[in-house]
């Protein structure tokens, strides 16, 4: 069963039966300890209600709109562009493709048949002894070897952190 | 005076790209949600840093505000969870009011007093006394209850517990406020003699 304080609350609060109401406040009418603690609680009420708010600082406003703008300036660029225009383009680039494709595929003659020959075509190789074609390939060659020390490096680096 | 704006209003200009908007609700409801940081943090610097976090999250995540309940109770909710993550992180000391370690901080407290010192400790600051010396939870629901206006079943959906806990939980957490603030004012009374 609840304790009068209990009954007292929910009677304050509003919280109770229409008919615990009822009961309740005829005992506050009529009964000594329940008149003395429902004055009692009905004081704290009004106090505890009559708290006050803390105040944050003046730049309390300020500091959080800078912080929004922060976090919105350095919010990556795949975060910012708007996905339906990824999207959009990404739609053009199929229905052109598809498109094309219908397109090749209706001016295929069919009946054709075995008739097509498939060769592969002639490619040229450039002479190595060619002191243009040597002098590109040892190009090549160092700039493989650079990107390659450049990888290795940074290879080192991320495992050493 | 009615504000200019409801809340939802100003949801509707943020998200429309107004940061003024934004800035009008932060100043419309930081004194609520710093008071509730405050339950937790027990100083003003953590008090503001979880409630400049709060409202940054709450930005971040305004368009997905459905506007089903009032914009307070999400807010608070954020709040409460903010402040647990921030309990949890920092391992603050959440003194329960049994704590004596507590109480005899407060007896530790200089007793001399002057004309100012009386004046200052008038029963409100009492209260405010009474309620930094209260666990985080109970300290909250007082808060939401009193000053947040929200429902029974409002403070059950910022803290996401039954409504019938939040009952419960309000009712102790009185009887530990009653019992702390008249301790506190008989040991001021004693001081006094």
């Amino acid at each position: 069963m609840n304790s009068i304080e209990e009954k007292l609350w929910n009677y304050i609060d509003g919280n109770c039966t229409p008919e615990d109401q009822q009961a309740i406040a005829r005992l506050i009418e009529h009964d000594d300890l329940y008149k003395r603690k429902y004055a009692e609680l009905l004081s704290f009420n009004a106090e505890f209600a009559n708290m006050e708010l803390d105040e944050p600082s003046m730049a309390f406003t300020y500091n959080v709109m800078e912080q929004i703008r922060a976090e919105q300036a350095a919010k990556p660029l795949k975060a910012i562009v708007d996905q339906r225009i990824v999207r959009g383009i990404a739609a053009f680039f199929l229905v052109t493709i598809s498109v094309l494709l219908l397109v090749a595929l209706s001016t295929v003659n069919w009946s054709a048949g075995g008739a097509v020959r498939w060769e592969i075509p002639q490619i040229q190789v450039p002479d190595p002894s060619n002191p243009f074609m040597q002098g590109f390939l040892f190009f090549d060659l160092i700039l493989g070897l650079y990107l390659f020390d450049a990888w290795l490096r940074r290879k080192k680096i991320a495992g050493s952190m | 005076m009615q504000p200019k704006f409801t809340d939802n209003e100003l949801i509707e200009q943020t998200l429309a790209g107004n940061q003024w908007a934004y800035a009008d609700l932060v100043k419309r409801h930081q004194r609520f949600v710093f008071t509730l940081a405050m339950r937790f943090a027990k100083n003003r610097e953590d008090a503001e840093e979880i409630a400049q976090d709060c409202f940054v999250k709450t930005h971040r995540s305004l368009s997905s505000f459905q506007g089903g309940s009032k914009f307070s109770t999400w807010l608070y909710s954020i709040v409460y969870t903010t402040a647990m993550s921030f309990l949890r992180k920092k391992r603050i000391d959440t003194d329960s009011i049994e704590d004596e370690g507590v109480y005899i901080q407060v007896e530790n407290k200089p007793s001399a007093y002057d004309e100012n010192d009386v004046e200052r400790k008038s029963r409100s600051y009492h209260l405010n006394q009474a309620i930094a010396q209260l666990l985080p939870d109970d300290a909250t629901i007082i808060t939401l209850f009193y000053k947040g206006e929200l429902s029974l079943e409002e403070i059950a959906q910022t803290m996401g517990i039954e409504t019938n806990t939040v009952k419960v939980k309000l009712f102790r957490a009185r009887q530990r406020l009653k019992e702390r603030l008249e301790r506190n004012l008989k040991h001021e009374a004693k001081e006094l003699i």
